[in-house]
């Protein structure tokens, strides 16, 4: 079989043009960055006091549920503590159980005006919770978080 | 005899809080396992709890793994991974150890003091013992601790094509830094 000129062109314009596709896709899976969490939606809305209620109940079934995900919790602030050079917000239930959100670089000088007794929303991204040995209480932790009220 | 009491009491009070074990659950351990083939390999956990008991010199570590924060989503994809850290599986990290030269460390005097730590690390479901070198600060009430180490990721059972590959860092170095106030 002859395979004429203008098509073999034509071909050749393909295999180029799914090549370059799959560059770009390659190239912006590895330049992709985590974006802006203040523009992302939340996938659940909830009180501090519940959420740590519900990884109290069974964390292995919480974690299933909550980790990786995006949640906007609210509830009254009980600790602002120094991480390395940034802050972390912590909220506690009555036992000492709590949630405690790092936040991204450019939401950290809201997160530096927080006081403890507070009331306020954070969103971020829930990395799951676990029981601790050390302080004998569940504890959940949150990463890239942004103050949203 | 009132005097006494008030004595006596402040002592008991103070030798209780010297004693007393202390705690931080804004602890910070970050690993650097790029290359010169991929800069995305490293990241920040800014939520660890950490304990030192200043009067046994003992220490103890809990990270949850998927605090672990990248700048990459792919990355923090791969490295939670049934291939790498698995953290489905096993969701945390720990360390239980020892300062083995206490006598060198005066943590009721203001100072810098060079620390050495040994201890069982938990990673990946596998526990290994390891020794590392760190920096103990006191200042008045506040204590803070910095140490880096190197963890070699095939003693872990941590593998991969990437990192067969030559683009993670089969020995990444593991940096801690922890405030008790």
């Amino acid at each position: 079989m002859v395979i004429s000129k203008t098509r073999r062109k034509n071909i050749l314009i393909a295999v180029l043009l799914i090549a370059l596709a799959g560059a770009g896709v390659l190239w912006y899976l590895f330049t992709e960055k985590f974006g802006d969490t203040r523009k992302e939606k939340a996938d659940y809305t909830m009180s501090a006091q519940n959420l740590i209620a519900e990884f109290k109940k069974s964390d292995s079934l919480a974690n299933k549920k909550y980790a990786e995900r995006m949640i906007e919790v609210t509830g009254i602030v009980t600790a602002v503590e120094p991480a390395d050079t940034t802050v972390n917000i912590k909220m506690a239930d009555s036992t000492g159980s709590y949630v405690i959100f790092a936040f991204q670089q450019q939401h950290l000088a809201d997160a530096r005006r927080v006081k403890a007794g507070d009331s306020l929303s954070v969103k971020g991204s829930c990395s799951g919770g676990a029981y601790s040995e050390i302080l004998e209480t569940e504890y959940i932790t949150f990463k890239r978080c942004a103050i949203s009220k | 005899m009132k005097k006494t009491t008030l004595i006596f009491a402040l002592l008991i009070s103070g030798a209780s809080v010297f004693a007393q074990k202390r705690t931080t659950t804004s602890g910070t351990i970050s690993f650097d396992a790029t290359t010169s083939l991929d800069a995305l390999p490293r990241a920040e956990n800014k939520t660890v709890v950490a304990a030192l008991d200043p009067k046994t010199g003992g220490i103890a570590f809990e990270a949850i793994i998927k605090s672990f924060s990248f700048v990459n989503p792919m990355m923090q994809g791969h490295f939670n991974s049934v291939n790498w850290l698995d953290s489905d599986k096993f969701p945390t990290a720990t360390f239980k150890g020892k300062i083995t030269n206490l006598a060198a460390v005066n943590f009721s005097k203001d100072g810098t003091y060079p620390a050495e730590v040994s201890g069982d690390l938990t990673i990946h479901g596998v526990t290994k013992t390891i020794s590392t070198k760190g920096t103990i600060v006191v200042t008045g009430k506040m204590i803070s601790a910095t140490a880096a180490f190197v963890v070699k990721v095939d003693d872990y059972g941590i593998t991969g094509k990437a990192i067969e590959a030559g683009k993670v860092n089969k020995e990444p170095k593991v940096s801690v830094a922890v405030s008790f106030n």
